[in-house]
């Protein structure tokens, strides 16, 4: 490295990586505050911090995939089915066994259809060692579907209080519980994929399976594992979301598999696997939320958000593949 | 192989290699479906599943060339929506600045249509090709985009008041009994096909998919290919966008949203392999007319037609584990 | 461009330069790959192109070809200096290529491959009936038995050679690159390329010939010259030379000196082999014994099957009928992962693919076939990343890897330094059996020597290794007993003082040429 970038004693060339999401964070707020004073009012700094909490789960999902070279296309269908499912048991439930257990087995029976799904993905993908792509986008359609009609299409209203409560009125030392949630998972997720045996050869995984299993790893297993954690971490998703809306809702999730990956690869993954930590959900999904948010407040038509989405994730993908570009 | 199996390979064995098993489903199908319903066999019914063949095959025929040199093209659907939207656009502003010969305004309102076809297919070709950046990411960047300026354009309301030489001649009329996009299909089918089989550029972009580097060393522009391959894609994609708004009689910016997963579809159990290098527009025509059979099966027994989808993404997986199956088994041949 | 016109027309003397190389320098960012090259080749000559892996060849005959530009220097070709030569000017010059790596497009049709680029056109459509005609008469003229009309994927590998070949030798071209084609042919396949070979010699065609491999050396070589750490050695004539004298220039060391003595104490049996065939077929009825304090060798031209032993003793290949026992104990269901707990380590021949982790740290390459070791993980699923950081410093250190950093990734070390990263692997746990699998390709001879006397102390320690190589001093100089093998099957067992260069060459080649590769070697 030149001494050029050794300036000051802080070597610019290896600390200027980690700065530049920070910075267009800020930025876009600094752009949408100048537009918009109430970007920054403390309402809406509430409400960035919840949403980037529950769209920060369906990014963590797709991050444990894309770590393996894969993608989950289904993150979406997930969030759809466990609103859904979860809603009608829950209104189902309600009158005979009251608030607290109705919510308990909804939340169970949420979670538990992200773990099947997420195991449906698995097995196809590592056992039937199937495209992740193609297996997720039929599953995608599946799940949808099934979404769509076990609720006839209509939403699921009168969902007990303490639900929408619980899960996202109430805060716990003034922090919204969606956003404690998103940080105790982080903590959990960051551990898991630095710490522990399992994340390590996932991130073997992303550069080889065969290197993988010449170390004598079980690469089945571990690849069928992310996809189980990628489908129980957007059921989580799900749950919040439907707490927020404050019913099920068979197209909940429909809009947000392609802004779950854009947010992972800005946030610092690469599509080419193997790299991408607990930052890149985090850095991601809080600048994705603040342009949705921002643009809301710009009052930006609803059809152009989508455009402006696009074009972040092509500029993702080329900032993506001019680092790896070495590779 | 042992010498016993080796003679076990009868011509029937290897006639069904070559042609796979599709035909056979087909026809098994067909028949099926002509027991047990008998509005099947029903000449409106029939020319409506040619009908929805004939888009299918369209557009993924695009998508199988794509696909053959490597990539996915996710944007053909709203590639659909944004041509349909510019088409009656034209088609409107045309009249408006007083052009009255009705050919005039259809034939150029279709040249204006299909401009931003051309340039989301200029544009994913660009990414994927020179810039190198995975095909999947371009074309959703590019899918969101062209949907939402659709959207935006639209305002969320159908777009009216276009010739009627275009919504009733072309949309609704038939030549010989037979819908225009029927004949449509038939030409790009057959264009296509002689591409594939009889031309150099067929040869290339199997080459490029099969083997890049391999191609680069013989010579080949590869970057060439693979561009044109998403610039036809997306061309295809703003025909069956144009014969669409003429068939449904207005601009709208939600035409086509199921094409994309249906294109892949088609595709994939049309025998195009995932991994490139593979594909024939013969076994994807085929595929096109087998899912439109299904569809409409499925129509004719009342299921509904949100659960469609549920069958399709069934019938995908099956068919790419097949493939899987049979690669599998090849490589450990090998 | 008409198909059947590449030549020149014209009449060219043997002796004519066709390729004249001076003062050339060729850099991948940091690396000098090529500094002050030179080289020529006359017309109606074999020149083959000699040196170790790193030595600069592939790069010189990628530059000659116009696959690579170079930074500076000069390249005349024909007699005209060039600058910007890509691979499609190349060839319609007259430079041919086949290259060492597979580069036929899999799915398609052999006479499809040999036309890829330069197909016979009527106006757009293309002239198939030509295209077959030309394809039959050069496959008639080779000798090559193949279907024009088979898929490239259901050939054998030593055929698909065989295509690449015919590719280079469609059209007229004045001067032909082969970069070591035999790799997979058999004996007959080989000796009917070295007729066709010399064949075009006589026509006056100027043939680069790259190979490391002496008996086709002695056949075919008019002038040889000597690559070394990518720089020009020197050029001698094939008549004035000896192979010791060749392989001494390529080192740069006495040939006696180069291979370390390592110390012979055979003790138990830890590894034993009962008439296992594998599934591929591409080993058959293969029985021998592994022992400690001992170093075992498999030689045998590439694609005899010893990489494959190799890889069926560690899981890697599947069984059709035999045993494979370690310790005493038979190997069922055999899988990396039982090999490693049977105390088997394994170094694969191809590190970027199988057995390094590129874009991950060193630390991740040096624990991974370790992870379940209770130094490195607590009950097998956290990690203790201070034990992993002391144990990768302290195999930087003693294999002496040479890296940018700790934290650097493994695609930034050159090739011997990765090497040498895969081999920690085999430090951090208690290992009986080491099976290395070309265990210098690619590798510097600095990494080389050292890689050397990583394998003496393992085997003076009681450990039992088996190297596999393809690379016939390495295996006879490092083993103490040899197994050479040929299309699959074990041909020879040589023990200590049997091994010589003779008695295994001999087993290379079958009975009726055994005289013959003999005759060769007095020479």
């Amino acid at each position: 490295m030149s001494e050029k970038t050794q300036a000051y004693g802080i070597d610019l060339r290896a600390v200027a990586p980690h700065l530049l999401l920070p910075l267009a964070i800020l930025g876009v707020v600094a752009v949408f505050a100048m537009l918009q004073p109430a970007m920054l009012s403390a309402d809406n700094a509430v409400n960035i911090m919840k949403q980037s909490s529950l769209f920060f789960f369906v990014a963590c999902a797709q991050l444990v995939v894309i770590i393996t070279r894969g993608f989950d296309l289904s993150v979406g269908a997930t969030v759809s089915l466990v609103s859904v499912a979860s809603s009608m048991a829950m209104t189902a439930l309600l009158p005979s066994i009251g608030a607290g257990a109705s919510i308990f087995v909804g939340v169970v029976l949420g979670l538990l259809i992200g773990a099947a799904i997420g195991a449906v993905n698995g097995a196809l993908v590592a056992f039937g060692r199937i495209n992740p792509f193609v297996v997720t986008l039929a599953t995608m359609s599946v799940f949808t579907g099934v979404a769509t009609t076990i609720s006839g299409g209509f939403p699921i209203f009168n969902l007990p209080d303490a639900f929408t409560f619980a899960f996202n009125q109430m805060t716990i030392l003034l922090l919204p519980i969606p956003l404690v949630i998103a940080g105790l998972v982080a903590f959990a997720l960051h551990f898991s994929l630095t710490r522990t045996v399992h994340g390590r050869v996932l991130y073997v995984l992303g550069d080889s399976n065969e290197v993988a299993h010449v170390g004598g790893r079980r690469v089945k297993e571990h690849l069928f594992l992310a996809y189980v954690t990628s489908g129980v971490l957007a059921s989580v998703a799900g749950l919040l979301m439907t707490a927020q809306t404050g019913s099920g809702e068979p197209n909940l999730g429909t809009s947000l598999v392609l802004s779950s990956i854009a947010a992972a690869v800005i946030g610092g993954a690469s599509l080419r696997g193997g790299t991408g930590g607990i930052s890149a959900p985090v850095y991601g999904s809080l600048l994705i939320v603040c342009l949705s948010i921002g643009m809301n407040l710009q009052q930006i038509n609803g059809s152009l958000q989508p455009v402006v989405i696009g074009a972040i994730l092509v500029f993702g993908a080329a900032l993506d593949a001019y680092r790896t570009k070495s590779r | 192989m042992t010498a016993i199996a080796a003679s076990q390979q009868s011509r029937l064995g290897r006639v069904m290699k070559a042609i796979g098993i599709l035909p056979v489903v087909l026809i098994i199908t067909c028949i099926l479906l002509a027991l047990y319903e008998p509005r099947f066999l029903r000449t409106s019914n029939l020319i409506n599943v040619l009908r929805n063949a004939s888009f299918l095959a369209i557009i993924s025929a695009g998508q199988m060339l794509v696909i053959i040199v490597g990539g996915f093209d996710i944007s053909v659907g709203a590639i659909v929506a944004l041509t349909s939207v510019s088409t009656a656009l034209s088609m409107v502003g045309l009249s408006t600045i007083g052009i009255e010969s009705a050919p005039l305004i259809v034939l150029l309102g279709c040249l204006a249509g299909l401009v931003p076809a051309l340039v989301v297919g200029i544009v994913n070709g660009f990414f994927v090709s020179v810039m190198k950046i995975s095909p999947f990411m371009v074309t959703i960047g590019t899918m969101t985009m062209a949907a939402g300026i659709a959207g935006y354009v639209t305002g969320g309301t159908p777009i009216y008041d276009m010739p009627e030489l275009f919504t009733r001649e072309i949309g609704r009329g038939r030549f010989l009994e037979l819908p225009y996009i029927v004949y449509a299909a038939a030409i790009v089918l057959l264009a296509l096909w002689y591409m594939q089989t009889q031309t150099r550029l067929g040869r290339y972009f199997y080459a490029v998919g099969g083997n890049e580097k391999a191609s680069r060393l013989s010579g080949l522009n590869t970057r060439k290919y693979i561009w044109l391959a998403y610039i036809l894609s997306a061309l295809l994609a703003g025909i069956v966008g144009i014969f669409l708004t003429a068939r449904v009689g207005s601009g709208e910016a939600t035409l086509g949203s199921t094409l994309m997963l249906e294109s892949i579809s088609v595709a994939v159990i049309g025998g195009v392999a995932l991994k490139g290098g593979v594909g024939r527009i013969q076994m994807v025509a085929l595929s096109a007319i087998f899912l439109s059979v299904l569809s409409n099966g499925m129509s004719l027994a009342r299921i509904d037609s949100k659960n469609h989808i549920i069958i399709i993404g069934l019938v995908i997986i099956i068919a790419v584990a097949a493939e899987s199956y049979r690669e599998n088994r090849r490589s450990r041949h090998v | 461009m008409n198909a059947t016109s590449t030549g020149p027309g014209e009449v060219i003397s043997p002796g004519t330069p066709l390729v004249e190389i001076s003062h050339l320098d060729k850099s991948y960012g940091a690396f000098k790959a090529l500094e002050d090259m030179q080289f020529e080749l006359r017309a109606g000559e074999v020149h083959v192109l000699f040196g170790e892996n790193g030595a600069g060849k592939s790069t010189l005959i990628q530059i000659i070809c116009g696959v690579q530009n170079y930074d500076s220097g000069e390249y005349r070709l024909f007699g005209e200096t060039l600058t910007g030569l890509t691979p499609a000017v190349a060839h319609e010059k007259g430079v041919s290529i086949v290259f060492q790596e597979f580069s036929l497009i899999p799915e398609m049709t052999v006479e499809e491959n040999l036309f890829l680029g330069h197909e016979i056109t009527g106006g757009w459509r293309l002239a198939k009936s030509a295209m077959r005609a030309k394809v039959q008469s050069v496959l008639n003229r080779l000798g090559f038995k193949l279907d024009p009309a088979a898929r490239v994927s259901t050939l054998r590998r030593a055929h698909q050679q065989m295509v690449e070949i015919a590719k280079a030798l469609l059209w007229d071209c004045r001067v032909l690159i082969l970069d070591e084609p035999t790799a997979s042919l058999t004996d007959q396949e080989a000796a009917q390329l070295f007729d066709i070979i010399e064949q075009l010699r006589d026509e006056g065609l100027g043939i680069i010939y790259v190979s490391h491999r002496m008996p086709e050396i002695t056949r075919l070589a008019d002038r040889i010259t000597v690559l070394r750490d990518g720089k020009y050695i020197t050029t001698v004539n094939q008549a004035d030379t000896s192979e010791k004298e060749l392989v001494q220039l390529m080192t740069g060391r006495s040939f006696d000196s180069f291979f370390p003595q390592i110390a012979r104490n055979p003790g138990e049996t830890v590894l034993t082999f009962e008439d296992v065939t594998l599934q591929s077929g591409h080993a058959k009825n293969l029985s021998f014994s592994v022992r400690r304090g001992e170093v075992l060798g498999f030689a045998g031209l590439a694609g005899c099957g010893k990489s494959e032993v190799l890889r069926a003793a560690f899981g890697l290949e599947k069984i059709a009928t035999g045993r494979i026992t370690a310790n005493g104990v038979a190997l069922e269901k055999h899988n990396p992962r039982k090999a490693l707990s049977s105390r088997i380590c394994y170094f694969p021949s191809d590190r970027s693919t199988e057995g390094l982790a590129m874009h991950q740290s060193l630390t991740f390459n040096s624990t991974i076939a370790a992870l379940d070791d209770p130094v490195f993980s607590r009950r097998k699923t956290l990690l203790n990343r201070r034990a992993e950081r002391g144990f990768t410093e302290k195999m930087i250190d003693k294999l002496k890897i040479r890296t940018p950093g700790l934290t650097a990734k493994a695609d930034q070390l050159s090739g011997g330094n990765k090497q040498k990263l895969m081999i920690a692997r085999g430090l951090s746990r208690e290992f009986d059996v080491f099976l290395f699998d070309e265990p210098t390709v690619g590798v510097d001879i600095q990494a080389k020597l050292e890689i050397y006397d990583v394998i003496k102390t393992l085997t003076e320690e009681g450990k039992a290794v088996v190297i596999a190589s393809s690379e016939l001093a390495e295996v006879m100089h490092m083993s103490h007993r040899v197994i050479v093998m040929r299309e699959g099957r074990i041909v020879g067992e040589l023990d200590g003082e049997a091994v010589t260069e003779s008695a295994v060459l001999s087993h290379f080649f079958d009975h009726d040429n055994k005289s013959q590769a003999e005759e060769q070697h007095a020479s």
